[in-house]
């Protein structure tokens, strides 16, 4: 399975991902339309900085995933590549799963009224974020290439601390 | 082996998706008292406003998970020669047993008010009985300001019907939210044309023609009303096994295992007596999401697993009242104590922090609650706020402040 690995020495912090993600998620998909486009289309990951670091937050599409556990409505599903999804058509706005995200990756639609979260791109072959960045903080990764020891180091590298 | 679980509803259910991930091969049978097709409980009040509203599971947990299931009530259980009764007569042998059995309404004891016209809302069938006698129907009085109550009376108004809701204590949202927080919720909800009474009760169900007529209040008051929505909380469904010798007390007393007092009956959801994360007191929760987890662990524990339950938040709630979204998580009105509580009120938002020294204990957000589970996290996790402090007062908080700080473990998921 594709996962997508941050690299945050490599951020420079530009927010492409960030208009890559808007753009893909705007109804043509096309940078020009989307500026224009209101209310303005949504990115599905942000930029954050500390003095220390500075990376995009993503949604891990995590294997327990705490807003798929909270949905009350049925919305929040897993589909057949392992991506935590939205049924559109059920989410009624309780916000449960803004609740329990603990990255903070799930932001509320004010105008449809719904919760807005990463796809993942599953139409892609290269989710639009990955492709918009323009120093490889964004990669995409076959799992089973990157060992658990290898994410290890590169994480305790990235957050600059020791085991 | 036979799992057999009491209960159809997301403790239940968890449970068995839980025991099903670890194996393939075992039976697990489930004992419903709905007949329904399994369904979403917290949406119930939707389909008492809305006309086409699907509240099931998209896909059937009975198919999904391979769940024989009973429709039938358990009676009593027989503990020690591992059987469930149940109301047909017929008894099922289990080898290990799950009690998700949920919780019932309380009934307040109000003289007149057990006729017709009188409901309450727990399962679909309510809302369905709810939504066909209120039409045509002109006023509605709704019994309890709590969440289930202010959902009932927000349904009903979409409807047409002029509400009413009685809440005894001097507010609504009573454990649900801070006083200033159920004032600003109170507000919105009385904006949108529904009356609400506070410090007052309902004493007498008044009846004409043998038809609901009024409802006469303790401050002498008297309302006019067709229909009675009695939202006045919950309290555990014990019934069923009160001669089994299964230890109770509110609710059912379960290790960190989840066991009950007999080691291979586990109990999961709002059955369930267990700590409370904030006060480190026994408490019953009545939540989703707690009930979720309990059964997942529950399931898990009774494959073979030992995984120990830490406890649950009895505050963690999320909704939206007419428009306006809330979020309450941990300790929201500390009383007492040396708490550091921030406050953040102005007309587009209401945030509130509770610190207890560098930990932070209690949130609630109205209006805007962006990033709300980070603040979660961390109250259910206890993860000191240290230097952070300052930006979770600001509103800044994002999960690149923990990045150095958490476990590598969940860096690595």
């Amino acid at each position: 399975m594709k996962q997508i690995f941050v690299k945050p020495e490599k951020c420079m912090g530009c927010r492409s991902c960030e208009i890559g993600c808007a753009v893909q998620h705007s109804k043509d998909k096309n940078l020009f339309s989307a500026v224009l486009q209101s209310p303005p289309p949504m990115k599905r990951l942000f930029v954050e900085a500390t003095h220390e670091i500075r990376m995009p937050i993503i949604c891990r599409h995590c294997e327990d995933a705490p807003c798929i556990n909270a949905c009350i409505s049925g919305c929040l599903y897993r589909d057949e590549k392992g991506f935590v999804r939205r049924r559109k058509e059920r989410c009624i706005g309780c916000w449960s799963c803004i609740m329990v995200c603990p990255f903070g990756v799930i932001t509320r639609d004010k105008e449809k009224h719904i919760a807005v979260k990463c796809d993942r791109c599953h139409k892609l072959d290269i989710p639009a974020c990955v492709n918009a960045c323009p120093t490889g903080a964004l990669v995409l990764v076959d799992i089973d290439d990157m060992p658990k020891e290898k994410r290890l180091g590169l994480i305790l590298a990235a957050t600059k601390r020791e085991v | 082996m036979r799992h057999v679980i009491i209960g159809g509803s997301i403790a239940g259910i968890s449970a068995a998706k839980a025991i099903r991930g670890l194996d393939a091969g075992t039976e697990i049978i489930m004992i419903s008292e709905e007949r329904t097709k399994m369904y979403y409980r917290p949406m119930i009040p939707l389909i008492i406003e809305k006309d086409e509203i699907d509240i099931t599971f998209t896909e059937d947990p009975l198919e999904r998970y391979n769940i024989k299931a009973v429709y039938d009530k358990a009676t009593d259980i027989d503990v020690k020669g591992k059987q469930v009764l149940l109301s047909s007569g017929e008894k099922l042998t289990f080898d290990k047993l799950l009690i998700a059995t949920g919780s019932s309404p309380v009934i307040p004891d109000i003289p007149g008010i057990n006729g017709e016209g009188v409901f309450t809302l727990r399962t679909m069938d309510d809302a369905l009985k709810i939504k066909r006698y209120s039409a045509g129907k002109k006023n509605a009085v709704v019994i309890g300001g709590g969440l289930v109550g202010i959902k009932a009376a927000t349904a009903l108004k979409h409807l047409g019907l002029n509400l009413t809701i009685i809440e005894q204590l001097s507010q609504i949202l009573f454990q649900r939210l801070d006083k200033r927080g159920a004032q600003i919720i109170s507000n919105v909800i009385k904006d949108a044309g529904i009356c609400v009474i506070t410090n007052d009760s309902v004493s007498e169900a008044v009846l004409k023609d043998k038809a609901l007529n009024s409802v006469n209040l303790s401050s002498g008051e008297t309302i006019k009303t067709d229909i009675i929505i009695i939202a006045a909380g919950s309290k555990p469904n014990l019934d069923s096994f009160k001669k089994s010798g299964i230890k109770t007390n509110r609710g059912i007393i379960i290790n960190e295992n989840l066991q009950t007092s007999i080691p291979d009956i586990y109990a999961a959801g709002d059955v369930v007596e267990y700590k409370d994360l904030i006060t480190d007191m026994p408490s019953v929760s009545a939540l989703w999401t707690n009930a979720q987890e309990m059964g997942s662990l529950a399931g898990k524990n009774m494959s073979g697993a030992n995984i120990k339950y830490k406890g649950f938040l009895g505050v963690m709630n999320s909704t939206e009242i007419f428009g306006i979204p809330l979020i309450s998580v941990g300790l929201i009105e500390p009383e007492g104590g040396d708490f550091d509580v921030i406050v953040d009120d102005s007309l587009e938002s209401y945030r509130k922090l509770v610190f207890d020294g560098d930990v932070l204990v209690g949130a609630v957000f109205i209006g805007d609650v962006t990033n709300a589970g980070i603040y979660t996290n961390i109250i259910k996790n206890k993860i000191p706020a240290g230097r952070l402090k300052e930006e979770a007062i600001k509103g800044n908080l994002s999960y690149i402040n923990f990045i150095r700080t958490v476990p590598v473990q969940s860096l690595l998921a």
